[in-house]
């Protein structure tokens, strides 16, 4: 008998029983979406790391002359193994012709290296290790291929000092060593005898570089020996991986999304299981009349939604795996994803999605016990309403009906309409707190994150700039050679250039590598201090908040610091946000000719305020004076600084393409199992007279008051969520606090609300246009 | 001569069930004038129902003619039919279907609330929702929910809504079904009452007790009309009613009932 009422309910009620299987697909689906994603993310360096053979220790040796240093790790104790990689430089972009035209898409220089001489794994954009590279032929990193429509098989001509090659393009590598970021160096892998080529030309060597991969039991012993050299950095494993902060924040990001979609279709899911079941109370109550005990009634309906769940999660499962795919898409472009536990998890999520709602049945169920037979047969018209629920006065309201009823209904339902309104919001926060972040990573207010003052033009060529890299005092050739470039052809103005170095910093007994930000030239900005004053000495600085912390110091302590050799104390003015420094000296400090890490251009302020329209033809000028493309105007520096916003736009589009289709999935679905279950009333109507338009209006208007609620509700939230998010984020690429979010009023609070209320209003209207073939006279075949 | 509120001619309803054609009702030829009150009798799957829905406009007919009020139902769209419903009709059903978010008062007036000819304001046809409530004598349950309610009072209410827009005609569908005798008795007698006033009544009922209270009764078989007896206005008094229950009863009993 038990079966039979099962089999007998499964087909009758068919449309609520595919409801729920359709939603149990979706919230399997992202719940595995998820769970892979965050296995992925969270284990995703390590994973790329182990398959690339990343060693321990990673040892770059750049400007360096050949030296002894390779044969020195080679000889410590702790040194397991050493392989060694030597890289070739080409000074320029402009070496590089594509199409008959030079190079002018990447700022910094580029790196060549041996298909020979690989001291870890690269890969292919199909993750395949390349093992060789074909004589003639160049696989090339992101920073070399951004901005450029270069397809494989396409030619590539490089000249460097008197040497030419024609290099067919052979794909895009993954190489887990170096930065993907477009203001990262660009590294090209060639086939051997062409390297060996353009090593005989000299001017490959202007910056040597090497790197050792080392593995090693004591890396202290190693950094101990680098100090004996000059332009040697060390890192470990787990240093190396903040080259991957902007790629893991995006994946990280993409994982707090399917997170969301997860828990949103989870509480549809347990919404609509507790509507079925509330929907079944006769049923109950008959039941219980004769004689049939709790337990049996709990789980006729527990293995129901047993083999509704198991089939809806099985396909659910099998769904995630092209949309997990799909969301680690733009990840995956610079890491080689993976997750050997995937499967085992993938079964897991399964098994937790099983399970997870089948508490939701038993939790749903639970009314069960607490029915009487009287209760489910006679109060109420279905037996499941037990308290009050009109709020409303029809009569004493000014509202149409059809407005009146649904503003009722959701009055009257407020925690199953409250759950459509936090899923709602949900949906509306993934789209616009995309965008805000998108449009911040963008903005010029974050600038000053960067370390360079306000100003209207940005000269990024590393032929202009790169000599800086080697000796720091070079600023004050390039500062004056622009600065008398620009008043000879009538834009005068004045140039500033900030270069950051590395210098071992202690404090008491704690010490840390911290990266040094200078400014030099004329400004009249000073230091935005978070706290604290901004040094006005150069035995003064300005740390970051994790510094102070790194440190254990204070506003007001002194810490020591060596550079080049002499042994400096400095006093903590106060504390600064930066996304590339973690100390600010004040001007007047000389670093003399020490070589620099990071150089991010020259700055130009011109003078007399120029507008926007002279700054740009300002910029073109420069352009032609300096033969290169790689001026920029504040906003184009900022896009090329923060690569984020690209991808983020790119996640933004594909949350909008997703939240288009949850939304509509999920008004779809609710709105059906609504009609399923009103179909008394809307038949009641119907025999009362009030015709299709009023009823459908009824439906589509509960649809809409929810998502205009969801809209005003996601809106009040948006910037405090949104800043709250965008300092977390910033602290996580650098040392940001009191960073305030952009907006786009325009997509914040006219497309994004009007996609979602769109998406509801066609979504509630063409599924209730489906309450038509519901006829007065089924007025006498309700149950 | 007493002027014609509904007539069907050749009224057909063929329902196909599992490829199954089913016949529900056969050439129904019947005319209803203005103040009558009709009882339709007959076994059960007989059609009584149909025909109630059929006439109504609450379903479409097969073949044949219905005409309300001199207007041609078949010739209406949807839209108009629900006019009509709304407007010139009222319904009662065995179960005392009602909106669950509103309140007794608000399920009663919100056909009012809906329907053009209605030109007073909300606050009067609140008013008239109280007064009809008063008659039937629910008024101390306007405010309430439908589940606060009992089955007899719900019904009441639902003869209240079915009343709200003065129809020209009630249609009730085993009205006292699912009641008591005594709750049975008084919703019969508010048709009754509304009957005398000049509402045309047709009821589908089982229950003879019911029938005899009505001026008309159809006896339905096979969803054919195969007896039509004229029992005259009801006036009231047990003694006359007593009669007319045995009369009809007798009449059941050569109709095979």
């Amino acid at each position: 008998m038990f079966w039979r009422i099962l089999k007998k309910d499964l087909k009758r009620k068919k449309t609520m029983n595919i409801i729920l299987l359709l939603f149990v697909i979706l919230c399997s689906m992202f719940a595995a979406a998820a769970v892979n994603n965050i296995m992925t993310v969270t284990g995703g360096i390590e994973h790329y790391f182990d398959v690339a053979d990343v060693p321990d220790v990673i040892v770059k040796a750049l400007n360096s002359e050949e030296n002894d240093l390779g044969e020195k790790i080679g000889e410590l104790t702790s040194v397991k193994e050493i392989r060694t990689e030597h890289w070739l430089c080409v000074a320029s972009s402009k070496f590089f012709k594509y199409n008959g035209k030079e190079l002018e898409n990447f700022m910094s220089t580029a790196y060549l290296l041996s298909d020979s001489e690989m001291a870890i794994d690269y890969f292919d954009e199909n993750n395949h290790i390349i093992e060789s590279v074909d004589k003639g032929c160049f696989y090339a990193n992101a920073p070399f291929l951004q901005d450029m429509d270069i397809k494989e098989g396409d030619e590539v001509e490089l000249t460097v000092g008197n040497s030419h090659l024609t290099l067919k393009f052979m794909g895009r590598f993954k190489g887990a060593l170096f930065d993907s970021g477009n203001t990262a160096y660009p590294y090209l892998i060639m086939n051997s005898a062409d390297y060996d080529y353009l090593d005989k030309d000299e001017a490959t060597h202007i910056m040597n570089g090497r790197q050792f991969c080392v593995n090693t039991s004591d890396v202290d012993e190693i950094r101990e020996l680098a100090k004996d050299y000059s332009g040697v950095y060390v890192y470990t494993r787990e240093e190396i991986k903040d080259i991957y902060l902007y790629d893991m924040l995006s994946a990280y990001v993409l994982m707090m999304i399917s997170i969301v979609l997860m828990f949103t279709a989870f509480v549809v899911l347990r919404f609509t299981i507790g509507f079925t079941v509330s929907e079944e109370f006769r049923e109950i109550g008959v039941m219980k009349a004769v004689g049939i005990d709790n337990g049996s009634i709990r789980s006729l309906y527990i293995v129901k939604y047993l083999a509704i769940t198991v089939i809806g999660a099985l396909i659910g499962y099998f769904c995630s795996v092209p949309l997990g795919d799909m969301m680690m898409k733009t990840i995956s472009e610079n890491i080689v994803l993976g997750s050997e536990s995937g499967t085992l998890m993938g079964l897991l999520s399964f098994a937790a999605v099983v399970i997870i709602i089948l508490l939701f049945c038993y939790g749903c169920t639970r009314r069960v016990n607490k029915l009487s037979p009287i209760d489910a047969v006679r109060n109420g018209q279905t037996g499941e309403r037990f308290r009050r629920k009109s709020l409303l006065h029809l009569g004493r309201s000014k509202l149409p009906q059809a407005a009146f009823f649904s503003v009722n209904d959701v009055i009257s339902s407020p925690r199953q309409f409250s759950i459509m309104i936090v899923v709602f919001t949900l949906c509306i926060l993934l789209m616009t707190i995309m965008s805000n972040f998108a449009l911040t990573f963008k903005s010029e207010k974050i600038l000053c994150f960067f370390d360079v003052p306000s100003c209207e033009a940005h000269i990024g060529d590393s032929e202009i700039v790169g000599e800086v890299l080697a000796d720091q005092s070079t600023y004050k050739t390039i500062i004056a050679d622009t600065e008398k470039l620009l008043a000879d052809n009538g834009m005068p103005g004045k140039c500033t250039m900030t270069m950051g170095t590395q210098f071992e910093t202690s404090h008491e007994d704690k010490t840390a590598k911290i990266v040094f930000a200078v400014m030099k030239g004329e400004t009249n900005d000073t230091l935005y201090v978070d706290e604290g004053s901004a040094p006005q000495k150069t035995d003064e600085i300005a740390v970051t908040v994790s510094t102070l912390e790194d440190l254990g110091a204070e506003i007001g302590d002194r810490v020591t610091t060596v550079i080049n050799e002499k042994e400096y104390e400095f006093i903590i003015t106060g504390t600064y946000s930066s996304f590339i420094s973690q100390a600010f000296l004040y001007k007047d400090f000389d670093l003399g000719n020490l070589p620099a890490n990071n150089i991010l251009g020259v700055q130009i302020h011109f003078d007399g305020n120029p507008d926007k329209e002279q700054i740009n033809k300002n910029i073109e000028k420069l352009r032609d004076l300096l033969g290169t493309e790689k001026v920029y105007s504040t906003s184009d520096f900022i896009k090329n600084l923060t690569e984020m916003s690209d991808t983020l736009n790119a996640i933004k589009q594909m949350m909008m393409i997703i939240t288009v289709i949850v939304t509509a999935l999920i008004v779809i679905l609710m709105e059906r199992s609504f009609i399923s279950k009103e179909k008394s009333e809307i038949a009641l109507m119907k025999a009362v007279g009030i015709d299709n338009g009023s009823i459908i209006l009824q439906h589509l208007l509960r649809f809409v008051i929810v998502s205009v609620i969801a809209c005003i509700v996601s809106t009040a939230v948006l910037m405090p969520i949104s800043n709250a998010m965008m300092n977390w984020v910033g602290n996580m690429i650098g040392d940001i606090s009191d960073l305030k979010c952009d907006f786009d009023p325009l997509e914040i609070f006219v497309i994004c609300p009007a996609i979602l209320i769109g998406v509801t209003v066609i979504g509630s209207y063409l599924t209730a246009l489906y309450t038509k073939t519901i006829k007065a006279s089924d007025t006498a075949s309700i149950e | 001569m007493n002027h014609t509120v509904l007539q069907t001619k050749g009224l057909c309803k063929t329902y196909i069930v599992n490829k199954h054609q089913n016949n529900v009702l056969k050439n129904i030829d019947l005319t209803i004038s203005e103040g009558e009150m009709i009882a339709v009798m007959g076994p059960s799957g007989s059609g009584k129902s149909t025909l109630l829905y059929c006439v109504s406009g609450m379903d479409r007919v097969t073949a044949g003619k219905v005409f309300f009020n001199g207007r041609e139902t078949a010739k209406l769209g949807d839209k108009d039919l629900a006019r009509l419903r709304l407007d010139e009709m009222g319904f009662i059903f065995q179960q005392m279907y009602m909106m669950k978010n509103l309140s007794v008062l608000d399920n009663i007036i919100f056909p009012a609330v809906k329907s053009k000819k209605n030109r007073s304001s909300r606050r009067q046809t609140e008013e008239r929702g109280r007064a009809l409530m008063h008659r039937l004598g629910i008024d101390d349950v306007c405010g309430n929910d439908i589940n606060e309610v009992s089955g007899g009072q719900l019904q009441r209410a639902c003869i209240c809504r079915s009343m709200i827009n003065n129809p020209k005609m009630i249609f009730a569908d085993e009205p006292t079904g699912a009641l008591n005798r005594a709750s049975s008795d008084e919703v019969m007698n508010e048709l009754l009452a509304l009957n005398r006033d000049g509402t045309t009544v047709m009821c589908v009922t089982h229950d003879p007790k019911v029938a005899a209270k009505c001026s008309r009764v159809l006896y339905l078989v096979d969803g054919g009309i195969v007896g039509e007896k004229e029992m005259g206005h009801f006036g009231g008094g047990d003694k006359e009613f007593r009669n007319r229950e045995r009369e009809l009863n007798n009449w059941l009993m050569e109709q095979g009932w």
